[in-house]
């Protein structure tokens, strides 16, 4: 029996899934790799660690689910989490960690190309927002800040180059990651050259941008050995994590989005054409030749709850987070929609979509005599899914958005659905898969296989679970809230900005 | 507590325990200036504070020590006040002896009844946690009150009741400095410092008891948490943070085998290679030469 494996190379770890031809999960591995922050502003993992934890996650899971079921491994597609960069040597040896897309070190860099004159075309040519997570503005700080470690760069590298080139020989970056780099053109598919000038490189130091569905050729003999799989397993180039989200969410139809929660957030459309956006707060990003994933990113996920969790929650088991969250959503659950007057700004970690502002802080906001745990913690949980819907509201300037589905560990928690379904005043569905990500690479490979006439019949076969239908009543009061929120993250701006210079 | 002090050499009491150099409780009701000068010593000294504020320097860190507190000084470094005298209180005290080797291992003596893995787990506490001042020890002061009784009281058996005080005092100091900070929420945060001191400790051969008591958790919970967190055992964990800095020194021409597999914390160069094909499907030596174009 032939099987296909998919490897997501997610922030915190890397997880493994293997997939019978009709998308049924055969088996399922993880291992989680650290972020380190040697300053406040970096975020830095360990590239070698991150391939070696892929490798033995790799090799034990064929071991254990593959292999000794006689299943063949006809493919293994790539994904990755987005934005991340290595500068890498001409012996390929790496200069720098991985630079991940939360590092914030090119603020200033940021701010300059913001206001410079060529910000416009670059934007509008990459579909990139102008930002730290962006490689183009991570390249534009090494080369001011570190010059040294700039000149002797031969390749700028994402996780995804590193890992394939460490597994094949071969250098490439999918269109879709690619899209992300904030270098890339997202109509000609080919690095844009005001960005290349912008960024002081040449085309021949990126990775050769290839499709999605591009095999970079065979696993280096000495892996093929290792991990037991044969000489005809071939290796997809797969997207990015967000674009396999979406695709594997089953929002092909103009009128739907998906929501995604996990650490972070993202809300996502897919289309033929790219949504222009006057004021730049949208990212495109390229799904395939003729499509495109378009929408909002946020820092304000689940992380956001958890944090709240770890400081006020209580803990019956030590370090036992899951009970403590369960324990406090089943408390925010007794509390009142609107959490009696109680909100709650999300921006632990500054905000992307939609102010795009680095200084932006968390704020509770009517605190009351009365206010116990539980107005707090629905309020937290509140706040996050507001900040969603601010992202929704934008989207819906370009789309008239009838449908959500969601996915990730917190919005499928089902009171969140609920909110969602509520706060949006929309009917939401569930992913029946795991993980969509996965389930996204799995439909490209079936569809190279021939399973599927293309990635859109593919991705209508996903079914969804019953939907979440929106009340009414409750709908009127998070509107209403939601007017205060939206307010108030407007009217704080100064004082963020403020703050931070104290 | 009685007032007292016991110094070896001329004190009887400490006649049978040639590792204790010194020990004693003592009240200063006056300020004396300059009675407090720099020091440094080749033993280990506690100090456990019983009355009193006091501001002290250990090294170039300063500390500002209550009624409750316990300061470790280790072999090696400088103690001294901020003031330079001490200031009004009183404070109990052992200075005692230990062999610090490397790798962070240390041998107490033939009195004590640790075992050598047990020493290995202290000694990697104390010698791996900055500042070693744990702050409200009341059962080390309540231990180290007992031994001194012990001590001056001389009743039956007290040779060996010495000893094993001595023993429980250090066993309640490296358990409280592990598990200062760490009050069982953030394992994430705990999980990130263990991970920075395996890396720094590379070399060192780390056991699983090591590795949880080094964050002042119990062995059974540690092996869930690691397991459930990361999805590996915590000595898989730890071999691969091992293999991934390898691949990083071999990139480096200048550097022979046996070296990096000792510097990564494989016992021979034998086991690095085995360990390393094992993942990889090649041995250093071929990584090495496709990597850098050397052999």
């Amino acid at each position: 029996m032939d099987c296909i494996i998919s490897i997501e190379l997610g922030t915190n770890a890397v997880r493994v899934y293997a997939f019978d031809l009709q998308g049924g999960t055969i088996g399922f591995a993880k291992g989680s790799y650290p972020t380190f922050h040697p300053s406040p502003d970096y975020s830095e993992q360990d590239p070698e660690q991150i391939f070696i934890t892929m490798l033995y996650v790799l090799k034990n899971l064929l071991n254990e689910k593959v292999h000794s079921k006689n299943y063949k491994v006809l493919y293994i597609c790539f994904s990755a989490s987005m934005h991340s960069l290595l500068a890498v040597d001409k012996s390929g040896a790496p200069l720098t960690n991985l630079i991940t897309w939360a590092d914030n070190r090119g603020k200033k860099e940021a701010g300059t190309l913001q206001t410079s004159p060529e910000s416009d075309e670059i934007y509008k040519a990459t579909g990139t927002p102008i930002h730290p997570m962006s490689p183009l503005v991570k390249i534009v700080w090494l080369k001011n800040q570190r010059p040294d470690l700039f000149q002797k760069t031969d390749k700028f590298m994402s996780l995804k180059s590193y890992i394939i080139q460490q597994l094949t020989g071969r250098v490439i970056l999918d269109h879709s990651l690619a899209s992300a780099t904030g270098l890339l053109n997202i109509y000609k598919k080919q690095w844009e050259p005001a960005a290349l000038q912008y960024a002081g490189i040449s085309a021949s130091q990126l990775p050769e941008a290839v499709p999605i569905n591009h095999c970079p050729g065979k696993l280096l003999n000495q892996y093929r050995v290792s991990l037991g799989v044969s000489a005809s397993t071939k290796i997809l180039a797969g997207s990015s994590d967000g674009c396999f989200a979406t695709l594997g969410a089953g929002v092909w139809d103009r009128h739907k989005a998906t929501i995604t929660i996990e650490d972070s957030a993202a809300v996502r459309v897919i289309g033929n054409s790219v949504l222009c956006d006057k004021k730049r707060r949208l990212f495109n990003y390229v799904l395939d030749d003729t499509h495109y994933v378009s929408g909002g990113p946020s820092n304000s996920g689940g992380i956001v709850f958890e944090w709240f969790a770890k400081q006020f929650g209580d803990f019956r088991n030590a370090y036992d987070l899951e009970t403590c969250m369960d324990d406090l959503i089943r408390e925010a659950s007794g509390a009142q929609p609107g959490a009696e007057k109680l909100l709650f700004l999300p921006y632990l970690l500054g905000e992307r979509a939609p102010i795009w502002d680095a200084q932006a802080r968390g704020v509770f906001f009517g605190v009351n005599i009365n206010h116990e745990r539980k107005h707090f913690a629905r309020a937290v949980i509140e706040g996050i899914l507001y900040e969603m819907y601010s992202i929704g509201k934008m989207l819906q300037e370009h789309r008239d958005i009838k449908e959500l589905s969601i996915n990730g560990s917190f919005a499928s928690l089902p009171f969140c659905t609920q909110l969602i379904a509520d706060i949006f005043h929309l009917p939401v569905s569930v992913g029946t898969n795991a993980s969509s990500v996965s389930m996204g690479a799995y439909l490209l490979t079936a569809t190279e296989i021939g399973m599927y006439k293309n990635i859109e019949e593919a991705s209508r076969s996903v079914t969804l679970t019953e939907t979440c239908k929106p009340n009414t009543h409750n709908n009127n009061i998070y509107t209403r809230y939601y007017s205060v929120f939206e307010n108030l993250t407007g009217k704080l701006a100064s004082d963020f900005e403020a703050l931070a210079n104290l | 507590m009685n007032l007292f002090e016991l110094q070896q050499g001329s004190s009887r009491e400490l006649q049978m325990f040639p590792h204790i150099v010194s020990t004693g409780c003592k009240k200063n009701q006056a300020i004396q200036l300059e009675s407090f000068r720099e020091s440094m010593s080749e033993f280990i000294r506690i100090y456990y504070i019983i009355d009193g504020k006091h501001e002290w320097r250990i090294d170039d860190e300063n500390f500002h020590l209550y009624p409750g507190d316990t300061v470790l000084i280790l072999p090696g470094r400088k103690l001294s006040s901020e003031k330079g005298f001490l200031e009004i209180g009183t404070l109990a005290w052992i200075h005692f002896k230990i062999e610090v080797l490397e790798h962070n291992k240390f041998i107490p003596g033939k009195w004590s009844s640790l075992s050598e893995s047990e020493c290995g787990t202290i000694g990697n506490i104390l010698l791996l946690n900055r500042p070693l001042v744990p702050s409200k020890t009341c059962d080390a002061g309540r231990v180290l009150a007992s031994l001194q009784n012990e001590l001056l009281n001389q009743e039956i058996a007290f040779y060996t009741r010495v000893n094993q005080l001595l023993d429980e005092f250090l066993a309640t100091l490296s358990r409280q400095l592990a598990k200062e900070g760490n009050p069982g929420r953030d394992f994430s945060k705990i999980f990130l410092q263990l991970e920075q001191k395996l890396r720094d400790n590379l070399a060192r051969q780390w056991s699983v008891e090591e590795m949880a008591a080094t964050v002042g958790m119990g062995t059974t919970l540690f092996n869930v948490r690691v397991k459930s967190y990361t999805g590996f055992s915590p000595i898989n964990y730890l071999i691969n943070l091992r293999i991934a800095e390898s691949i990083k020194l071999l990139r480096k021409p200048d550097l022979n085998l046996t070296d990096i597999a000792l510097d990564t914390g494989f016992c021979s160069s034998q086991h690095f290679s085995t360990t390393f094909k094992k993942l990889t499907g090649h041995t250093p030596r071929e990584f090495r030469k496709k990597n850098t174009g050397d052999s």
